[in-house]
């Protein structure tokens, strides 16, 4: 039947400047995304290459895509068919036809990467710690803005990263403070409102406490950080600060078992300092419940601050025998999943 | 320069376009896959097929695109596409909607230089171009210049066809 070239066809060509396009595979919430009659802001990052990515241990940098809140790994994929891209021809007298005007080779696939950036931060932010009286930091000359573009993840990601970290711009650099510094600046703020007598829980002018403050030296960016990470979204506004009750007793606790170096605590005196740390009337909600995880116990009347690892392989050990008595009972499981059906 | 602005479409007015409706585009782009390579003349002097800086390979054909006697929705048409290359070979093969579309990234364009040699080394490969921070990469960006849904898949051999058949 149809072995003749039937009508209705028209001429494909192949351009000889073929250029190189990407074809990049969209998922439902990227299409959405770039369908919007507002498409955000889009861009490819890759991580930096540090002093470490000379050694040849060093992991190869990948890219990613970024959207202004997630974050997608690009692989590429290779096809071994011939994939162009055409074009229609522009109009000529005779019939008009498509051209090819590009090939793809590769196409980008990119997969949802759910991470954190605190890490990320934590290995590019100097630290800004006060020892004495003294500042001891060394400063990178690098803004956040630049900051962030070196990490693979979206500003928005790096963002929550970074008022977690309580990080802040100092004089033409970035910092990340110790738990040393936070609890000094954390002692200058709690002074500071007794004297002024502030209630930190309902909005008061951040102008306010960084005056009385500032003779003490701190940069007042890092005290305005530590306002964001404790402060209530919907009331810290412009001038205003208002600080999140719970958040901040937690905070205050958990800083001030991190910076106590040397011996351990004991559990009253750590509790009684902890209660001093906080404004009168929140004394009461000084409990160790409060830093469920933040801390361990190296002895029976001592504490000590407990890092994720420490936290972890406890709730491990915690975790296996349980396991190993769950896997013996698997008959009983299998009767459970049966009778849901 | 590690972060590279991705820009979304921004459509300019496309020309006409003989392509069945339902692989139109804002820009008019469209997917064509071969499980094949092409092969032609490369120079502009060798074969008389040349006009302007392409070469006329071949001739698209969509048997059962009739949207006067079908209608619009008839979807039958996608099943059957022809390619002849040259007078003797003809391939078979259809048009598919993709499971994902695909956004077509190229490198953007910049106002001072354009021209082939911008062309040589057009988008080269993202990752490269976003580590190779060295060669003045600063200022690239990259733009998506189209959403494709649909491609034209031609997965088969090449089948011969006779001759005497076609129209001259």
């Amino acid at each position: 039947m149809a072995t003749q070239q039937d009508e209705g066809g028209f001429p494909l060509s192949i351009s000889h400047n073929l250029r190189q396009f990407r074809l990049l595979e969209l998922p439902p919430d990227l299409l959405e995304l770039i369908d919007s009659p507002h498409p955000p802001s889009l861009s490819i990052k890759a991580q930096a290459p540090s002093a470490a990515a000379a050694t040849p241990t060093a992991k190869p940098a990948y890219a990613v895509l970024c959207t202004p809140t997630r974050t997608y790994q690009l692989r590429q994929v290779q096809t071994s068919n011939s994939v162009y891209i055409t074009q229609p021809d522009p109009k000529r007298s005779s019939q008009a036809g498509i051209s090819a005007i590009a090939s793809c080779s590769a196409t980008l696939e990119p997969h949802p990467v759910i991470s954190s950036a605190v890490d990320f931060l934590k290995d590019v932010l100097p630290v800004y710690d006060i020892i004495d009286g003294d500042v001891d930091a060394a400063g990178n000359g690098k803004n956040r803005q630049r900051i962030f573009v070196d990490i693979p993840l979206s500003d928005g990601e790096c963002q929550t990263a970074w008022t977690e970290l309580i990080a802040f711009e100092f004089a033409g650099s970035s910092y990340r403070p110790s738990a040393n510094t936070l609890f000094q600046v954390w002692k200058a703020v709690h002074s500071a409102v007794q004297v002024e007598g502030i209630k930190l829980d309902s909005q008061f002018l951040t102008d306010e406490i960084l005056t009385s403050i500032e003779s003490e030296g701190f940069p007042s960016s890092l005290v305005s950080a530590l306002f964001q990470r404790l402060g209530d979204e919907k009331d810290s506004k412009g001038p205003w600060s208002c600080l999140n009750r719970q958040r901040t007793v937690q905070f205050v606790g958990q800083t001030l078992l991190e910076q106590k170096t040397g011996d351990h605590y004991l559990v009253a005196q750590f509790l009684d300092l902890w209660r001093d740390s906080l404004p009168e009337a929140w004394r009461e909600e000084a409990e160790l419940e409060t830093i469920k995880g933040s801390f361990h116990f190296p002895s029976s009347t001592t504490i000590a601050f407990g890092g994720d690892a420490a936290v972890a392989s406890a709730a491990s050990e915690k975790d296996t025998p349980k396991a190993g008595s769950s896997s013996r009972k698997w008959h009983e499981k299998l009767g459970r999943a049966r009778q849901k059906k | 320069m590690p972060q590279i602005p991705l820009r979304t479409p921004s459509y300019p007015t496309p020309p006409s376009n003989p392509l069945p409706h339902l692989l139109h585009t804002p820009s008019g782009l469209a997917l064509l896959e071969l499980q094949a390579t092409i092969h032609f003349p490369s120079s502009s002097n060798s074969s008389s097929f040349v006009c302007e800086d392409k070469t006329e390979v071949g001739k698209l054909v969509f048997p059962l695109y009739n949207p006067a006697l079908y209608g619009d929705d008839d979807t039958k048409w996608m099943k059957r596409v022809y390619f002849y290359v040259g007078k003797y070979q003809r391939l078979t093969g259809e048009v598919r909607k993709l499971g994902r579309p695909f956004a077509v990234v190229r490198r953007k364009e910049t106002d001072t230089v354009m021209g082939e040699e911008r062309e040589d080394v057009e988008m080269g490969d993202v990752v490269e171009s976003i580590e190779g921070r060295d060669n003045g990469g600063e200022g690239e960006e990259l733009e998506i210049v189209e959403v494709v849904r649909y491609k034209i898949v031609f997965s088969s051999r090449p089948e011969p066809v006779g001759g005497e058949k076609e129209e001259v």
